[in-house]
């Protein structure tokens, strides 16, 4: 156990530089320019000396190397710099929008996670009928659909035709967040966390499935069903924990994918989280932010993927013993 | 046991996520559904007027960054404002005077005005603010005047390097903060002199404000004000929902109706028009960059192509109806050249003025051409930008039967930068600051940035837009403006050089709950910012004023 978090650890602290070069050096081929992109729509108004001000105000007059190194001296002291067009700390704005996002991926996670294993579950335990037929139609129709095409069609049905649920925010427009009750509160959430999950449910049970049938049709089972074993009683002394596997890694690695799609979630429902941030930093040619977001969302992600690998050792008892070993 | 140690903290973090998403208000569960009815529409049982009009301001609302440079500043006041006729009115100022050499502007302001905190504003706060806006390197461009100084208990004068005449827009839009309470995080928490002053500010989501009790002017009737920041298309659906009272909606949706609310029209110097580089093709260079087309460079193809634009039918058919014909860059303005309005949609004008300059379809291709040279060029357009796209298209229909083919291309702006000395760009304008007649048309800024990208050079017009900027009052600098457009024998119109082909003025569109009564619609100018909100202290609720109480809608 205390190899394996080393392990990860070094990791880590490999993976982070790299990926902040990596976006660095990215960045620098973007055609944006940030100076321009701040001014806008103001291009006729501003004259060159006040470009040139501007230029100067957010240390763009400097060559790309020195900023680089200015701004990983800057990270190694704990300071992630000042967002160009937040005109605040990075660390500040990231820290406001980094719960309501968490609470959106949380919610969907959860959602898809639980939802896609019952469906995966349905449709292996009854391979062919007519359930496994619209359970797997139900997936590979919505593992191409597009997150932002998928929210706006949500948008349509259930909050301007129905009137069901809100078309916007993270709580009712014009209250105070201390005055907002945890059935608004929800109810705002609803429909972008259903956004998110929707999507993300494919993969687990078109997994989960998969694993299932193959458990079904091994040894073993047959064996158990000529021992005169029901087929839940099969499912649930033999085949539950095989089929849990490949349904919590595939859950933990889908942390990326989560990110990402809560990015065009939350520009569909105005939510004000990460994702609507990393938006306007990559528009804005916000430099600091933008590399602030990579960072956060590489540690994200590398959680997701090291709590995958964790649980490995939890419910497959043979990893346990390679690990501990 | 080691299933034991490490299921602990998984089952932890797995129930972390599940008490974020419950953490918040708990003991504010019994309101639940006492609030149930206010999800759809919080006017209906609260006092907020909830707006979504775009335009969040993400680096803070602080006017020496930028902020209230469209529509009013909210929280701020400024020495000078329009009424609704866009004529200047006193507002923090009591009077104003320019120096004989034109560099020197005295202000005189009133002593009774509030900071929202209490303290009076003064001379020393209004210096301070024009100040620090000059150093801020922010959206203020105030890099031609040299400093502002503290005369006097209640006098400022600002000392200006060059005369500039639209040094008045400055005391109009730039919004006076107070010396005291003014830092790096002031825009998060402004204090200000305004009609308003903030409450909280959710970024990404909302903005609420409240009335300022200590506003020295008309106080508003609307107490409460939360601004939405959504898209336009999520406004409309915001709107159809019944979640807004108004919503700036794009043209396209602005013709649906939607229950309980009508369609405000705003008419709008946001203008749309073509750039002709005027220079002929050589082996040139401007900052790197390609200089020239000689097709364009010919000021009769400029000039027939204006003749040949049908504007009206650009209006109809592109806009749906929602704008009107440009034939400069300062329609609905006072300082416009009226004579400028050429008849178009003039197919045989445009005809002649292209034989008499010797463009024949020699070859018999259908296209024009003069000495080898033949009548195409590209002409450019954001990419993401629907509506110019669609203009495009349809201007290059209506120049095709003349013989002269515009091959359209959509680009991003940095790629339309690198190729704008060279070829036209579809480009948008539009603003209350006839600064930027200058920086369109002068050769002196030619080339810098987006200032007049065709290079275009005339020296009278030079004259004229010098004489305007040095103009002692608005009213001489006005008829220079109008001159440098059209003066009998020159200028930049259709009726001179043609360096620009105007299309359309845009109206700005507002979906506006019936019973909201917002005042007189202004001129706006493009489409940034607030501008609907210049009047905001004149807007009621019409029940309100019946003495019927309430704001129900029917």
């Amino acid at each position: 156990m205390k190899f394996f978090l080393r392990k990860k650890l070094i990791q880590l602290i490999l993976i982070l530089p790299a990926v902040a070069m990596l976006s660095f050096a990215l960045l620098q081929f973007s055609p944006i320019d940030p100076v321009q992109a701040y001014i806008g729509a103001d291009m006729l108004q501003m004259s060159q000396e006040q470009r040139q001000q501007i230029a100067e105000r957010w240390g763009l007059d400097q060559p790309p190397l020195m900023r680089y190194l200015h701004w990983q001296k800057e990270i190694l002291s704990g300071n992630m710099g000042r967002s160009l067009i937040f005109q605040e700390p990075v660390t500040k704005v990231i820290a406001r929008r980094f719960l309501p996002s968490l609470a959106l991926m949380g919610a969907a996670w959860l959602l898809s996670g639980v939802i896609g294993f019952i469906l995966g579950i349905i449709a292996g335990l009854k391979e062919n009928s007519i359930y496994d037929r619209l359970i797997r139609l139900y997936a590979y129709t919505l593992a191409s659909t597009p997150t932002f095409w998928l929210g706006m069609l949500l948008v349509i049905i259930f909050s301007v035709q129905l009137g069901w649920t809100p078309v916007c925010c993270a709580y009712p427009p014009g209250m105070n967040p201390s005055d907002v009750s945890i059935g608004q509160w929800l109810r705002h959430l609803l429909l972008p966390a259903a956004t998110l999950s929707i999507i993300s449910v494919a993969a687990v049970t078109l997994h989960t499935r998969q694993k299932l049938l193959e458990v079904l049709n091994s040894d073993f089972v047959l064996f158990a069903r000529a021992k005169g074993e029901s087929t839940w009683g099969v499912f649930r002394r033999h085949a539950l924990r095989h089929t849990l596997l490949p349904a919590l890694t595939i859950q933990f690695a889908t942390f990326g994918e989560l990110f990402g799609g809560s990015i065009l979630a939350e520009q569909v429902f105005s939510y004000p989280g990460l994702g609507q941030a990393t938006i306007k930093a990559g528009l804005g040619g916000d430099i600091p932010l933008l590399l602030g977001i990579v960072l956060v969302s590489a540690l994200f992600v590398f959680f997701g993927n090291t709590v995958a690998d964790l649980l490995y050792t939890v419910i497959d008892p043979r990893m346990r013993k390679a690990t501990t070993s | 046991m080691l299933i034991f140690r490490t299921a602990k903290p998984l089952a932890g973090i797995l129930f972390l996520l599940l008490l974020i998403s419950c953490d918040q208000s708990q003991p504010q569960q019994k309101n639940e559904t006492q609030h149930q009815h206010a999800v759809i529409s919080p006017s209906r049982t609260t006092d907020t007027l909830v707006l979504a009009i775009g335009g969040e301001e993400e680096q803070g609302y602080d006017p020496t960054m930028g902020w209230g440079r469209y529509g009013s500043p909210l929280f701020q006041s400024t020495l000078l404002r329009y009424n609704d006729a866009l004529e200047m009115e006193h507002d923090l100022a009591t009077s104003y005077s320019v120096s004989e050499d034109r560099l020197t502007w005295n202000v005189d302001i009133r002593l009774d005005a509030l900071f929202s905190d209490g303290t009076p504003l003064t001379a020393e706060d209004v210096a301070y603010t024009f100040n620090t806006a000059k150093d801020s390197g922010g959206l203020v461009d105030l890099s031609f005047m040299n400093q502002a100084k503290v005369t006097g208990e209640h006098s400022v004068s600002f000392h200006l390097s060059t005369p500039r005449s639209t040094f008045i827009h400055y005391l109009r839009t730039l919004g006076i903060v107070p010396k005291h309470a003014h830092d790096r995080d002031y825009g998060r928490h402004p204090i200000g002199s305004g009609p308003y002053k903030m409450v909280r500010w959710d970024e990404g989501q909302q903005l609420i404000v409240e009335a300022n009790p200590l506003y020295y002017g008309k106080k508003p009737a609307i107490k409460r004000l939360a601004f939405l920041f959504l898209d336009s298309d999520t406004a409309f659906a915001a709107a159809k929902a019944g979640t807004v009272q108004v919503a700036a909606v794009p043209q396209i949706l602005a013709d649906k109706a939607v229950e309980g609310m009508r369609l405000v029209r705003a008419t709008s110097v946001d203008n749309r028009g073509i750039m002709f580089p005027c220079q002929k093709a050589g082996h040139e260079e401007l900052n790197g960059l390609p200089v020239g087309n000689d097709v364009t460079a010919d000021p009769a193809i400029r000039q027939a192509i204006n003749y040949a634009i049908d504007r009206q039918a650009l209006v109809e058919g592109v806009l749906n109806g929602f704008g009107t014909p440009a034939y400069g860059s300062v329609s609905h303005l006072d300082w416009e050249e009226k004579a400028t309005r050429i008849k178009d949609n003039n197919l045989k004008k445009a005809a002649a003025l292209l034989h008499e300059a010797g463009w024949e379809d020699h070859d018999q291709d259908g296209l024009l051409d003069k000495e080898g040279v033949v009548a195409e060029f590209t002409l450019l357009y954001p990419a993401d930008r629907l509506i110019r796209q669609s203009l495009a298209l349809a201007v290059a229909d209506m120049v095709a039967p003349l013989g002269i083919r515009l091959k359209l291309s959509g680009k991003s702006w940095d790629e339309i930068r690198k190729v704008q000395h060279s070829q036209a760009v579809l480009f948008g304008w539009g603003s209350y600051d006839p600064t930027e007649l200058y920086h369109l048309f002068h050769s002196r800024v030619s080339g810098q940035g987006y200032f007049n990208p065709g290079l275009y050079n005339n020296p009278a017009v030079d004259a004229y837009l010098d004489q305007a900027l040095a103009a002692a009052t608005d009213e001489e600098a006005t008829k220079f403006w109008r001159a440098a457009q059209w003066d009998g024998s020159t200028g930049v119109s259709a009726l001179g050089d043609a360096p620009w082909a105007w299309l359309v003025n845009l109206d700005h569109t507002y979906l506006v709950d019936q019973g909201l009564d917002i005042g007189t619609i202004r001129v706006e100018p493009h489409g940034h910012g607030w501008p609907i909100t210049a009047n905001i202290v004149d807007w009621h609720w019409k029940e309100e004023q019946n003495g019927q109480g309430g704001q129900g809608k029917p």
